[in-house]
């Protein structure tokens, strides 16, 4: 199977996860385009979470594949899947206590450091010079998300917005390919949710794939290409956002009867 | 220079213990700080101390030769070990490395062809003060050397967030496999130290007591920083010292109550490189109380805080 | 045959000490989370009070064993909320109850080697049931019968007070998760306390009966107790009481036997190496049934 010259970047085929005797995701397809954003949706205790933590490995399958380039990642170890580029956010914000601003980005980019560990321990010109590369890699991902005045800080004594900043800047260390954001506008006022908007738009920009789990209706429409739209862990409905929340079953499931009152 | 003399007298065994204690703690700190609480040091000083004694008593080998040959030994025994115990969850391997401590001191006292057996074995070398402080300080240069490089920060990724660090590609197995290798090295060192100090080793040397007294000095001095571990073992191995001046029966409880305040009181030890952050953070905020802007709103205690030991 | 069942017989109540010990153990790991090392000293410290109390006061044995057995319990209620309660809502996590738990061992084995001075004292052999019962082919010290019999009624009263009792179902539901405990509708300072108590109290029991049986009351009573009941614990899995009680006795029968047919010196280290192999094949143990949550 050639990779590069299909649109799809990722992929779940009939994927299944039990936990005991509940069923958290159901038989989930879905696939994501290289260069969009795309909206994972659904009611809270959809599976949302699940399906992000099912690609990046930390949960295991029951059943069905996940590709990511043409190649299985349902069975690799989570360093493994992090090392084909893919990156990920935490819904509430899972930072390293006790390490600054600029270490926890400096740890996301452990991937790219270019060095062994030996060589690192033993401090090499080359290493260090990598090292320097990599804390300069570091400070420019915290210019990028307006962070680089606070390098030095204790990451878990900042406010709760600069901490998902900090955290997405340190998902992008690892130079991925593909970023999954999970509610990273969750706590945010309007306008730090449509900068971080703005922001992950510069990324698609710049290449980057996003997978975006959100619970803010008006973001999704605002921000992703397409989306998917689960409840109890199966599909109802995918497409553009427009066409998705327009879906009978979405409105029922997700909205209840307060569409009007949404405003949509 | 008498009043120094009579002060050396007094306290040199103190300073020896104190370094040889200080390996003991640096070799548990090694797996702690992944995150792993494991007292299997005990069986890699037990592994050095007995082949340096070996070494040296009967096969008339140079102390430094033997204590090479202890840490080389040391490592292989954590490399066996943890192929076996990193399969297991955190409270399991804690209980089987206890466990593992039990038995080596049953192979101890049933092989007195390497060990003397019940009736122990007399080490014919005695490391000197000055020999032991230059041990411990190569040690503490590889430990500084492992903090400043990417193990050390994939390290205390791995120990505040084992799961979010393999998410950013830090493989949680191989630093945790590495922490025991320099565990069990540094543990064999420990145990050659212990053993051309005390010149007697035998099953008891390596056994509970010294297992309670390490990870009390690792936590007292901060299990966070490589500096902690070391000032805990020199505290701790004083203030039995110090009490016996005072009130010489109340020694151990002394050392029991200490811990016990410090563990309530200080649960992140005495050297602690978060605490400073945190300061300077509440430092911020009061300043920028004073000039009333609200700058900075931050979350002491927020969702990062405090996975230490989870 | 009389030698293979009278020491078939001591090795059931030598296992019956370390179930009887190992109840408490278990059932603080699994409740409270807490791998509490000073659990042998409750039993070393029991010990001690029931001797004393029949040196000095004369007390009968019956009594003394009582005196042991409330000693041992507030020992551990008093160790519980001075040591692990400013722990708990902390995430210090195992660790922490870990270390405090051997700040306590050093304090209180220190305190029990000052009181009996270091030596090993013994109940005088009319002050407690020392006479042998004569069942015909084989005679067994009364002692030993006691033994059992305290084990097998303490390990009864315990699995039904926590299958069968409000009580015990929120001490199974702290050992789950707290906030479902809070939800179960009893108090968890009640359930917290309790646990101690019953803990400390078959610790002391054990301690005071062993004593009395092996006459030999000293500070390090607790400290071979502990490890065999800890044994125990892990064999048969750490939230069944029935598992430690049925562990513990085959764990003396089988001590008992290869120190009579093989060798003394492989008794200590049969254990452990059986302790070392559930912990890494099979750590829930023989009866365990899920995985203890919390700790």
């Amino acid at each position: 199977m050639t990779s590069s010259d299909t649109p799809v970047l990722h992929e779940l085929r009939n994927v299944v996860k039990r936990f005991g005797g509940v069923t958290a995701v159901n038989d989930l397809s879905m696939t994501v385009n290289r260069g969009t954003v795309h909206g994972l949706i659904g009611p809270n205790g959809a599976g949302k979470t699940t399906v992000i933590n099912l690609i990046t490995g930390l949960f295991d399958v029951s059943s069905g594949s996940i590709l990511f380039q043409g190649q299985r990642t349902d069975t690799l170890e989570p360093h493994r899947i992090a090392a084909l580029g893919i990156s990920r956010t935490y819904q509430n914000v899972r930072l390293f206590s006790g390490m600054s601003v600029l270490e926890q980005v400096l740890t996301g980019c452990y991937l790219g450091r270019g060095t062994s560990l030996f060589a690192s321990f033993l401090g090499t010109p080359d290493a260090r010079r990598k090292w320097k590369a990599s804390r300069e890699t570091a400070m420019h991902l915290l210019e990028r998300v307006g962070m680089a005045d606070r390098a030095g800080e204790l990451a878990e004594t900042l406010s709760y917005g600069e901490q998902r900043r900090i955290e997405i800047a340190r998902a992008l260390g690892s130079d991925p390919k593909m970023l999954l954001l999970d509610e990273p506008t969750a706590g945010m006022n309007h306008a730090e949710a449509s900068e971080i908007g703005k922001l992950v738009h510069e990324l698609r920009d710049s290449g980057l794939t996003i997978l975006m789990v959100e619970h803010n209706i008006s973001l999704v429409t605002e921000f992703c290409e397409t989306c998917t739209v689960i409840n109890f862990g199966q599909l109802l409905a995918e497409g553009t956002p427009r066409t998705c929340i327009d879906n009978p079953d979405v409105q029922t499931a997700y909205f209840g009867k307060k569409r009007d009152a949404l405003g949509l | 220079m008498e009043a120094l003399l009579d002060f050396w007298y007094a306290y040199s065994a103190t300073l020896a213990f104190g370094l040889v204690n200080s390996l003991f703690a640096l070799s548990m700190y090694s797996v702690l700080s992944a995150g792993i609480l494991s007292f299997t040091t005990v069986v890699f000083a037990a592994v050095g101390g007995f082949a340096a004694a070996q070494m040296m008593g009967t096969f008339g080998l140079p102390l430094w030769l033997a204590v090479v040959i202890a840490g080389l030994l040391g490592g292989l025994a954590s490399a066996i070990i943890a192929a076996l115990f990193l399969k297991l969850e955190t409270h399991w391997m804690a209980l089987a490395s206890l466990a593992l401590i039990l038995i080596s001191r049953v192979v101890v006292l049933n092989t007195p062809s390497l060990t003397g057996g019940v009736m122990g074995m007399v080490v014919p070398v005695r490391a000197s003060v000055l020999e032991l402080a230059v041990l411990l300080a190569i040690v503490s240069l590889v430990f500084f050397r492992l903090h400043k490089s990417w193990y050390g920060l994939a390290i205390r990724a791995v120990r505040e967030d084992a799961a979010a660090a393999s998410t950013m590609g830090v493989s949680a197995r191989q630093i945790q496999m590495i922490a025991f290798l320099i565990s069990g090295v540094v543990g064999g060192l420990a145990g050659a130290a212990m053993a051309t100090t005390l010149q007697y080793i035998s099953a008891d040397t390596f056994y509970l007591g010294v297992a309670f007294t390490m990870i009390a000095s690792t936590v007292l001095g901060g299990s966070f920083f490589w500096f902690g571990p070391i000032v805990g073992a020199f505290v701790f191995t004083a203030l039995p010292t110090i009490t016996q001046a005072v009130l010489p029966e109340i020694q151990d409880i002394a050392k029991g109550v200490v811990l016990l305040v410090i563990m309530i009181y200080l649960p992140r030890g005495l050297i602690d490189p978060r605490a400073r952050g945190l300061r300077k953070a509440a430092r911020q905020r009061q300043q920028s109380a004073l000039n009333g802007s609200d700058a900075v709103e931050a979350r002491p205690g927020s969702s990062t805080a405090g996975h230490a030991h989870d | 045959m009389t030698l293979f069942l009278e020491q078939l017989v001591n090795g059931i109540s030598l296992g019956s000490l370390y179930a009887l010990f190992g109840i408490g153990f278990g059932l603080v790991f699994a409740t409270l989370g807490v791998l509490n090392v000073a659990h042998g000293a409750y039993a070393s410290w029991a010990a001690i009070l029931g001797y004393f109390s029949v040196d000095y006061f004369g007390v009968p044995f019956p009594a003394a064993v009582a005196i042991g057995v409330l000693g041992g319990g507030l020992i551990a209620v008093t160790v519980d909320q001075i040591g692990f309660q400013p722990l708990r809502g902390r995430k210090t996590g195992m660790l922490g109850a870990l270390i405090t738990s051997i700040a306590f061992l050093i304090i209180l084995d220190s305190l029990a080697g000052m009181a009996t001075n270091h030596q090993s004292w013994a109940f005088p052999s009319s002050s407690f049931p020392s006479g042998m019962v004569d069942l015909g082919l084989i005679r067994i010290p009364e002692m030993q019968i006691i033994i059992i019999v305290a084990t097998l009624v303490c390990g009864g009263g315990i699995y039904a007070l926590i299958q069968k009792t409000g009580i015990g179902a929120a001490m199974r539901a702290v050992g789950w998760n707290a906030e479902a405990a809070a939800l179960s509708g009893v108090n968890p300072r009640i359930v917290i306390l309790l646990t101690a108590f019953l803990a400390g109290a078959t610790s002391g029991l054990a301690g005071v009966l062993g004593g009395a049986a092996t006459s030999n009351i000293s500070y390090m009573l607790g400290e071979g107790l502990l490890l065999k009941g800890f044994a125990a614990v892990v064999v048969g899995g750490f939230d069944d009481v029935r598992g430690t009680v049925i562990a513990g006795i085959l764990l003396g029968i089988c001590e008992v036997f290869v120190a009579q047919y093989l060798s003394t010196t492989y008794r200590d280290g049969f254990t452990y190496v059986l302790l070392l192999t559930f912990l890494v094949a099979r750590p829930r143990g023989l009866f365990g049934s899920r995985d203890f949550m919390r700790a």
